[in-house]
């Protein structure tokens, strides 16, 4: 990435306005489809994403010349956008923030280890244009609780190493890998006892679109 | 007395051998996440590996979360359209200079 220039000055010089307006652009340009697409991701869907990513870039923007350089630029705008996620009002839909617990993952049947993910025949490039997947794995992100969803996010959809991961959630390394673990395991029970029903319901529409 | 003692000795093994497995199974599950990152040392993977080897029920569960992270890896990335990359930073620039 092509470093960025900081203002010289904090006074309100035209010149000084004209650089914060160039750093900006190049702020934006360079992160705003990282920025949405981790927003997205985050929010489910496209109205909050653009809010969430608005109020990052505007909180970006003011806090500029705090920005010490030490994180990637990139760190630093996902730091503040998790941030803003986790102020920002349950809309609607989504699960109630908390805990999951590792015991509630643990098989107590047989039946209950062997749930699969309903992909079998298909490619892993046909697995994710196979429509029913693909929603059925929003919806079963969508309701993770936010702190969890932030590090599977984080880690396995934009993938960034469980270091980078703590630092923008602020948790030490094993922290995150005890979330993002919860997290998978999460959204493996929500497809595979989606793929189960769907299995028991009919055989038919594995339509690939 | 000594009766007794032989008793225990002769029922222990059964008993400790089933609770060992479930243990075993429960201890693998916790550390699939850090063994699918490959994350663990030669020693623990091997572990792993020989216990999934023997454990059918292990091995389908860490072949659905392996699907399942595979699937999160490989989610296409939703994209903005270049109208509203410039309508927002419209919005914002207009939004930072209000204060």
């Amino acid at each position: 990435m092509a470093p960025l220039r900081q203002s010289s000055s904090s006074d309100s010089h035209p010149a000084s306005t004209r650089g914060e307006a160039d750093t900006f652009d190049t702020l934006y340009r360079n992160n705003i489809d990282v920025m949405y697409r981790y927003a997205s991701r985050l929010c489910g869907e496209t109205e909050a994403a653009k809010d969430l990513v608005q109020e990052t870039f505007l909180n970006a923007y003011r806090g500029f010349k705090n920005f010490r350089g030490e994180a990637q630029i990139s760190t630093w705008l996902y730091t503040i956008a998790s941030r803003i996620c986790l102020r920002m009002r349950r809309r609607r839909k989504g699960a109630p923030e908390r805990e999951l617990s590792l015991d509630e993952f643990i098989p107590t049947s047989d039946g209950e280890f062997r749930l699969q993910i309903p992909v079998e025949g298909l490619s892993p490039e046909e697995a994710l244009h196979n429509k029913q997947l693909r929603e059925a794995l929003d919806t079963a992100i969508g309701k993770l609780p936010k702190k969890y969803k932030m590090a599977l996010v984080l880690r396995d959809m934009e993938g960034l190493s469980a270091k980078e991961v703590g630092a923008i959630m602020g948790l030490n390394e094993r922290a995150v890998k005890s979330r993002l673990h919860r997290a998978r395991l999460f959204v493996r029970r929500e497809l595979s006892a989606r793929g189960l029903a769907e299995d028991t319901a009919s055989h038919q529409d594995k339509s690939i679109t | 007395m000594v009766k007794r003692a032989v008793t225990m000795k002769r029922r222990r093994p059964e008993v400790t051998s089933h609770r060992h497995e479930a243990g075993r199974c429960l201890h693998i599950l916790r550390e699939l996440s850090a063994f699918i990152d490959d994350e663990l040392s030669g020693d623990i993977c091997g572990e792993i590996r020989r216990h999934l080897g023997a454990c059918p029920r292990c091995e389908e569960f860490v072949a659905s979360l392996r699907q399942t992270v595979s699937l999160c890896r490989r989610s296409p990335a939703p994209v903005l359209s270049q109208n509203d990359r410039a309508r927002m930073r419209a919005k914002i620039l207009a939004a930072a200079r209000a204060r």
